[in-house]
């Protein structure tokens, strides 16, 4: 039996086939909870299991390309999830630089992401008018991809202005410090609305452009696909946040396989002997704590623009700990881990936990009654604060320490390239 | 008398109210190969740190091919062309043997943030130009064969001698090992005292080595400097420093020369 699953043409097969007939049941069912998981399980497993490439990019390709987005068309709170997925997956990517690669603690990280979204945000809606002559604004949605790339620039700029202090400590001192400048940033935010208005403070900046989508929708007329523009922007942004998470996914394994990579993991490995071989310590960590906010930053102006609405609240410490859950859960330093953690937080949060809400909420109020024999339950005594999604932050605690007890080095451990070598011929 | 790579001045590190290395001068020739020699706690590591710059000298200073070099950041130095290896060994755990050696390339890796995240042409020429430097060295180190294993997964001897590939990988001028024989047995202690005579005349780097193994150190060292609460008591060449008394009081104590005697 064990044989059978090494067996590659069997496990290809059983992917392919669990991929189709799960895939076909979330179609028919696209607000099934199970369908969802078993299909991503399904992912998960083309991905993980040894078995041909191109079938791993078909299934992935299948499941990414068509079932999701087809279910989502019916539910779209498929899209929501992976529109909130990709944009974890891809901060969890850079602080996985930061944090997994150069073995840097930081807590504050929260912070770039509301300054890539502020970014767009302020200009993307009427809020420069405030302190800007001119009153051209808000800037048209197409400037939404420029500011892309500004909002990286600025992020990676406060991550050199925050490192730059910060990143003459180690460890524990490093993550208290960088907690308090991220928190900083949060403060400066809620207070800039006076004397000069920049940020519209405790309130908010709301509405913010969003890119132009009508080639998008014309794109798919052309197939005979007719989709209303409310329909069309879950879709775009999902397939956005797609074409993000390979690029930043590109950018991390290229860095990964750099000089700058090996000195990243040098420096978390041995400082002193990362010295030694001649590995310049400040100007390294900065360029991490750089490329990690720069992620965070890119990811900060699409939220804006998704969100409509940009305000404090959404980049609070607790952001900024639940990026770190996904690094770590997923395991440090590992690609793939830092994904799939992104994966698993997001959607345990945004809908696991409320589906579980959901469905004891339904038991207490048909007032089911548990009868095992001996012990007998009413779910109408069912207390109203047994709820889930409000104990997110214990459950997260809970895999927290089920984790270091049990698989300190994450779901998928780091590997180091062996192939490294194959390559080469 | 040729040239000195490197030149000590009159350097004293002290660590609260100990002083741990106290008013040293040591110069020491091109191409030479050259030992510390003391008891424990005679500041021999110590001295090694104030001159890769990990530690900064409270007084005096260090020339390094002609640069003064004190105060300079260890990176910096290293960059200059000094190469180390660690008492208790530190590699990379977590990198494999290969790449422990690599990151040793840094300096002389002409690749820039945007060469690697476009993958440039020079970022695979400079990539290539690491690699198959390092595979030299490995081979050189006779670890080639462990070139994929990660560097903690490693025998104890391997990972000695990883440690000076890993050292030999940045070009150095002058080569410091610090207690390169520490427990090896004796036919790995014969075989390492082979490897730095051939370092140094194959690859012309000067050496410096602190070691407890009088045995090896008689036999390649040059010149001998012996440490001793932190003073240099003596410096001469393997003849005088063994037949001096000072050195046996210093291992034994007070006293102690004569008994030998």
């Amino acid at each position: 039996m064990k044989k059978l699953f090494q067996n590659s043409a069997f496990l290809s097969l059983l992917i392919a086939a669990s991929a189709v007939i799960f895939g076909y049941w979330l179609l028919e069912n696209p607000r099934s909870t199970l369908a969802f998981l078993l299909t991503l399980g399904a992912l998960l497993a083309a991905f993980m299991l040894d078995i041909p490439k191109w079938l791993k990019v078909l299934v992935g390709g299948a499941i990414l390309l068509l079932v999701i987005p087809w279910a989502g068309f019916k539910n779209s709170f498929l899209f929501e999830l992976g529109v909130q997925t990709g944009i974890y997956a891809a901060m969890a990517l850079g602080l996985n630089v930061v944090v997994g690669l150069a073995g840097l603690l930081d807590l504050g990280y929260a912070a770039f992401f509301a300054v890539g979204a502020y970014t767009w945000a302020i200009f993307g809606s009427k809020q420069a008018n405030q302190f800007m002559p001119w009153h051209i604004f808000p800037l048209p949605g197409a400037y939404f991809y420029l500011f892309m790339l500004v909002a990286v620039v600025m992020a990676a700029l406060t991550g050199v202005i925050i490192g730059s202090p910060a990143l003459r400590l180690r460890g524990d001192y490093l993550a208290i410090v960088t907690l308090g400048l991220g928190e900083m940033v949060r403060v400066l935010a809620n207070n800039l609305d006076h004397p000069i208005n920049i940020t519209n403070g405790p309130q908010g900046i709301t509405p913010i452009q969003r890119p132009p989508i009508d080639w998008f929708i014309a794109l798919f007329d052309k197939f005979g696909i007719h989709m209303s523009r409310a329909e069309a922007y879950p879709l775009f942004f999902y397939f956005l946040v797609l074409v993000i998470i390979g690029i930043v996914t590109l950018v991390n394994i290229r860095l990964d396989r750099s000089r700058f990579g090996r000195a990243w993991i040098a420096i978390r490995e041995d400082e002193v002997a990362a010295r030694a071989m001649g590995i310049p310590l400040l100007p390294t960590k900065l360029l991490a704590f750089a490329t990690g906010a720069s992620f965070s930053g890119a990811m900060g102006a699409l939220f804006a623009a998704k969100q409509l609405y940009v305000s404090p609240e959404s980049f609070t410490l607790i952001q900024s700990i639940m990026i770190l859950v996904m690094v770590i859960l997923g395991g440090m330093g590992s690609i793939p881990g830092a994904i799939l953690g992104a994966a698993t937080v997001t959607i345990l949060n945004v809908d696991l936990l409320k589906t579980a809400s959901d469905y004891l909420n339904d038991l207490r109020n048909a007032g089911f009654v548990l009868d095992l024999g001996i012990f007998k339950y009413n779910f109408a005594n069912l207390p109203n604060q047994l709820e889930p999604a409000k104990y997110e932050r214990m459950v997260f605690g809970l895999i927290m320490i089920l984790m270091m007890i049990y698989r300190p080095e994450g779901i998928i451990p780091e590997r180091r390239h062996v192939a490294e070598m194959k390559e080469k011929e | 008398m040729s040239e000195a790579i490197l030149e000590v001045n009159e350097v004293t590190k002290t660590f609260g109210g100990l002083v741990a290395v106290n008013a040293v001068t040591m110069h020491i020739e091109k191409r030479r190969i050259f030992a510390v020699i003391g008891p424990n706690g005679a500041g021999k590591t110590t001295f090694f740190n104030l001159v890769t710059g990990i530690y900064k000298p409270d007084r005096g200073s260090i020339v390094f091919d002609g640069v003064d070099i004190t105060g300079r950041d260890p990176a910096v130095i290293a960059g200059m062309g000094m190469a180390r290896t660690f008492q208790n060994i530190r590699l990379f755990g977590s990198m494999s043997a290969l790449e422990n050696v690599m990151v040793a390339r840094h300096v002389h890796t002409r690749t820039s943030y945007a060469d690697a995240l476009l993958h440039t042409p020079r970022y695979h020429r400079e990539e290539r130009k690491a690699r198959d430097r390092a595979m030299e060295l490995l081979a050189y180190m006779q670890l080639d064969h462990r070139a994929q294993e990660l560097a903690k997964n490693l025998p104890y001897g391997e990972q000695r001698r990883l440690e000076i590939a890993r050292a030999l990988a940045l070009e150095p001028k002058l080569l410091l090992l610090d207690e390169p024989a520490a427990g090896m047995n004796p036919q790995e202690t014969e075989d390492l005292q082979r490897r730095i005579v051939g370092i140094r005349d194959d690859l012309g780097i000067t050496i410096v080595l602190i070691e407890h193994d009088m045995k090896l150190v008689m036999s390649i060292s040059e010149r001998i400097a012996v440490l001793d609460y932190g003073k240099k008591i003596l410096e001469g060449t393997p003849e005088e420093v063994q037949n001096d008394p000072r050195v046996i009081e210093a291992y034994l104590g007070p006293g102690a020369a004569e008994g030998v005697q």
